[in-house]
């Protein structure tokens, strides 16, 4: 573990809480849910994964006109026993990179919880509340969480990277809880602040965090104004959210043109 | 990662048969076949998560149930006076660049392999595959092999329908093994083990196909059976040969008449693949441009999708 993680010092927590957040999220999910939390908690970098042994380097994606380059880091909070891992979804060798994720949250944190954070496509409008969705990896976890209303999720097939961590901790007889929030389609590869919310209204209640939201209420307002206007300008927008507004669903073309439309527009 | 061997068989003077996917699926075919016809017990596994990405989750109302992994897994079966050891892998492990069965997690999976073979004493081990060639789906497919040891090749050639690769026009003995069916009999000769692949024929214009092709894994069996001093029902197999060819033969009609194709280069394709069932090698009437064309047209009529995980709803 040497090798792959870097660690700068030893936090000084006790049986902390681990939140897990992946930059690729749809919505900007775990990015902005991350930022949040890293500003909250003035939380600081203890640890890198180096990212030679996790992804392929072979050059560099470019985002909203920025280079960018795969990060992986835990955070540290002064005042809380929460540990914030904030990373890119690892390209090669997911089984080593996660186990070095849990080894270092074993070691150095004394964890004894993980919550994995996560944005699930959802056909729905941005103006409809999101679902947070949950998936345990033990059966008594289910009691410890009852007071939020969190579905559970029934699926059989491809496992996202948060079922592979959490099917790790199961062999570690560590507690995992993946969440999931419902991101609309069209926001998926911009913002969705009302699923950023929703998380973070989530973790407010289960680590009484103190959160103050209105910075977040205020970029949700300003980003649904925008797409108010975007309907006041364009009737076949308009058309599509009513349509999943009210429950009805759209052709691939219509979802296509829809997703086009909103990207254009929020740039 | 590890070994997990859940009983500890005693046996007598065992041979080592070892499968995995790939191309026409023949070697898998062959080893599962022979696995499920002589009722062998599983015994062992080597466990797969530093191998190989999950390929199935199982969640049911919130509760993580399992994760799937492809399968690496031991048997055995006990006869008279020699015993089976089987190995069948659900995959091989891709190394750099994707390759399947190479680099450094092949040749740890190999040694695996290997460290179960050497503990209940295995006196050889057998790897089986494909063997790509000029040969028309509707020949008997002969087998090829190689031995990673000289004083094999002349058992080998008392074998009917088996060649070696010093036999096979043009090859003047040389040649290579791809994946792990080869590596393994590299890793058995620097660990002084007698290996034996066995590789079945396969046309290559079926080598990029969906299909199993087991009319290559029956010549494998019907060699492996013989070298193990074993009898099997092959029937069942020969019926599944004969829908595979029958799909084969409606493929190609499709690909004759296919207006995807130009008249020209469809006529050509057709002269191709007939004149093959006159012919078995490779320095034939078929040119490299013959070959170039067929793969080219037959490998976008085989192209499949991909699926999504838990994220997309």
């Amino acid at each position: 573990m040497k090798e792959q993680v870097n660690i700068l010092f030893s936090p000084d927590l006790k049986e902390a809480s681990m939140i897990v957040c992946w930059k690729e999220d749809p919505g900007k999910l775990g990015s902005l849910v991350s930022r949040v939390l890293i500003d909250h908690l003035k939380a600081r970098i203890f640890g890198e994964v180096n990212p030679e042994h996790f992804f392929t380097l072979g050059g560099v994606i470019v985002e909203d006109n920025v280079a960018q380059f795969p990060i992986s880091r835990f955070y540290a909070g002064e005042s809380r026993d929460i540990v914030v891992f904030e990373s890119n979804q690892p390209q090669i060798e997911r089984y080593h990179f996660l186990s070095c994720l849990l080894d270092t949250g074993e070691y150095y944190c004394q964890i004894k919880e993980i919550y994995a954070l996560g944005g699930i496509i959802t056909p729905i409008a941005h103006t409809s509340p999101r679902r947070l969705m949950v998936v345990y990896n033990q059966p008594e976890l289910r009691n410890k969480l009852r007071q939020f209303e969190l579905a559970e999720v029934n699926w059989e097939g491809p496992p996202a990277v948060n079922s592979y961590l959490s099917w790790l901790a199961q062999r570690r007889n560590m507690p995992a809880i993946s969440i999931w929030a419902e991101v609309a389609f069209y926001l998926a590869s911009s913002s969705d602040w009302t699923a950023v919310k929703s998380v973070l209204s989530f973790l407010d209640h289960r680590f009484g965090l103190g959160l103050d939201f209105s910075g977040i209420d205020r970029q949700l307002k300003l980003h649904n104004e925008q797409l108010a206007r975007l309907r006041e300008q364009n009737p076949e927008v308009d058309r599509y959210i009513r349509t999943l507004e009210v429950g009805l669903s759209l052709t691939e073309e219509e979802q296509l043109s829809l997703t086009s439309s909103v990207s254009d527009f929020l740039g | 990662m590890s070994i997990r061997i859940y009983q500890e068989p005693y046996l007598r003077n065992p041979d080592l048969i070892c499968g995995w996917p790939g191309i026409g699926r023949i070697g898998i075919l062959a080893v599962d076949y022979l696995r499920r016809a002589i009722a062998a017990t599983e015994f062992a596994e080597i466990e797969s998560w530093e191998f190989f990405e999950p390929r199935k989750v199982v969640i049911q109302e919130g509760l993580l149930k399992r994760l799937e992994f492809p399968e690496n897994k031991f048997y055995y079966r006990k006869f008279d006076d020699r015993d089976i050891l089987i190995f069948i892998g659900e995959e091989q492990p891709a190394g750099a660049g994707n390759l399947y069965g190479a680099g450094e997690k092949a040749y740890r999976l190999a040694n695996l392999v290997l460290d179960v073979a050497e503990k209940f004493g295995c006196h050889r081990v057998y790897t089986s595959g494909a063997a790509v060639t000029q040969i028309h789906h509707l020949l008997k497919p002969r087998v090829w092999a190689v031995p990673n040891d000289s004083e094999m090749i002349a058992e080998i050639r008392d074998y009917e329908n088996t060649v070696l690769m010093s036999d096979i026009e043009g090859r003047k003995g040389q040649g290579m093994i791809t994946g792990l069916n080869g590596l393994l009999l590299g890793v058995a000769r620097k660990r002084g083990i007698r290996a034996l692949c066995l590789m079945g024929e396969i046309p290559y214009y079926l080598q990029a196909s969906p299909w199993l092709y087991p009319a290559a894994s029956i010549s494998v069996l019907e060699v492996l059976t013989r070298m193990l001093q074993i009898e099997i029902d092959l029937v069942p197999l020969h019926e599944m040969a004969k829908k595979v060819n029958e799909s084969i033969e409606e493929f190609l009609t499709n690909l004759y008449e296919s207006n995807r194709i130009p008249p020209q280069i469809r006529a050509q394709i057709r002269d191709s693949i007939e004149k093959m069932k006159s012919i078995r090698q490779s320095t034939g009437p078929i040119t490299e441009e013959d070959r170039r064309l067929i793969m080219e047209h037959i490998d976008e009529l085989f192209k499949k999708g991909e699926k999504g995980d838990e994220r997309t709803s």
